[in-house]
């Protein structure tokens, strides 16, 4: 009984922390449950997929009535995400976890960079908008003219895979892709990418659901504690320092990649 | 093919309005029946690390109407699953009602790809 309702809580956690900073809840879901829980890996990554569907269908709807999202972009793009999801789904089933742990290592300390680095957008939008040539202004503030699509749909695959095979959203992918090489606004770029996650991670979840990779028992109260987390974070959002927050989730992640580069070396 | 324009469609916005509320409906529907079932599961005193119960579709209702934690988190979860596609579905109704043939072509060829999911998961399950 206590390990379900500390599964709850963990999963409260890791949804209010990942909602609070704009983030899927994926990238601590999947430490929660190797790290603190002792599941599998790739266990760990099939329940975490049903957890970012919930989050993900949970703000995409909210995205979708303010249209903040781009519909039409998003459903174009992840035609790729899904083929992408599908393929890393497979392959998920034929890597040597230890393999899978240096991947999940590799993109947390990539994630933690990013977040040190990143500074408040300021007139990002803007910027995007005043680009000197091309679509009109409301086009590129709304996302609906893009550039460099053949570029933007390979990164879609690219993002789907990566959300397969470690159970995350793909947003760390799908958002750059979108906003730097596409030219969407970032807005525009994070609420869409947040619409293409639950298609994506279905199209995976499906897979792992049939191939048996995913546990009724530790999905259940996981995915609930991340919903209600998911809701309080978007309450609370405006209310809570970021910056401090942010300082810590850097520390978490550190720490969780150094655990799981010592899961990939076989050190625990 | 350097710029690609998507027409946001003249539906005024009435058919994002309609897949958010498909959206909200499903997470709701679905986060409510894993809710029984994880009360279920701590009533039970089963711990949630022991291996859980196989899907099996033809014994979902039956687990369900005896309130076992299985029935109503694997029917939760299916629900969870299946929202997005059905996201997807409402925009193909939509976009073929309001003549939109090049993204209710998209719709189906995403419809598609999930289907192509399924069998792959059934064919290597």
């Amino acid at each position: 009984m206590e390990v379900g309702l500390l599964m709850l809580v963990g999963g409260v956690a890791a949804g209010a922390f990942g909602s609070l900073l704009g983030l899927g809840g994926g990238l601590l879901i999947v430490p929660l449950l190797t790290i603190g829980f002792g599941l599998p890996l790739r266990e760990a990554v099939g329940v975490s997929l049903v957890c970012v569907i919930v989050t993900s269908s949970a703000s995409a709807s909210v995205y979708l009535e303010r249209r903040q999202a781009n519909l039409r972009l998003g459903m174009v793009l992840e035609l790729f995400t899904a083929m992408g999801a599908i393929a890393g789904g497979l392959v998920a089933f034929l890597l040597d976890e230890r393999l899978l742990a240096a991947i999940f290592a590799v993109v947390l300390v990539y994630v933690a960079i990013t977040m040190l680095r990143s500074r408040p957008a300021q007139g990002d939008d803007a910027a995007t908008a005043a680009a000197a040539d091309g679509p009109s202004r409301s086009e590129r503030l709304t996302g609906s003219a893009v550039r460099r699509v053949p570029a933007g749909l390979v990164g879609s695959v690219g993002a789907g895979v990566v959300s397969a095979l470690l159970g995350i959203g793909g947003g760390i992918v799908k958002v750059p892709v979108m906003h730097l090489v596409m030219g969407v606004p970032l807005r525009v770029a994070t609420a869409t990418s947040n619409l293409m996650i639950g298609i994506t991670a279905s199209a995976s979840a499906i897979v792992y659901l049939l191939r048996g990779g995913i546990d009724v028992n530790a999905a259940g109260p996981t995915a609930l504690g991340v919903f209600v987390g998911a809701t309080l974070g978007s309450r609370l959002g405006g209310r809570v320092r970021v910056g401090m927050l942010r300082a810590l989730f850097v520390g978490v992640l550190l720490f969780t990649a150094f655990e799981m580069a010592r899961r990939a070396v076989g050190l625990s | 093919m350097s710029t690609l324009r998507l027409d946001p469609g003249g539906t005024g916005g009435r058919l994002e309005s309609t897949l958010g509320r498909v959206l909200q409906i499903g997470t709701y529907a679905s986060i409510v029946l894993v809710a029984i079932g994880v009360v279920l599961l701590v009533a039970s005193g089963r711990s949630p690390l022991e291996a859980g119960a196989l899907l099996v579709i033809g014994r979902l209702l039956a687990d369900v109407a005896a309130a076992r934690p299985e029935g109503f988190l694997w029917l939760g979860i299916l629900a969870i699953v299946a929202t997005p596609g059905l996201r997807v579905l409402g925009a193909l109704i939509g976009f073929a009602r309001g003549g939109e043939r090049v993204m209710a072509i998209v719709a189906l060829l995403i419809l598609g790809v999930v289907a192509l999911g399924v069998l792959a998961g059934l064919v290597t399950g």
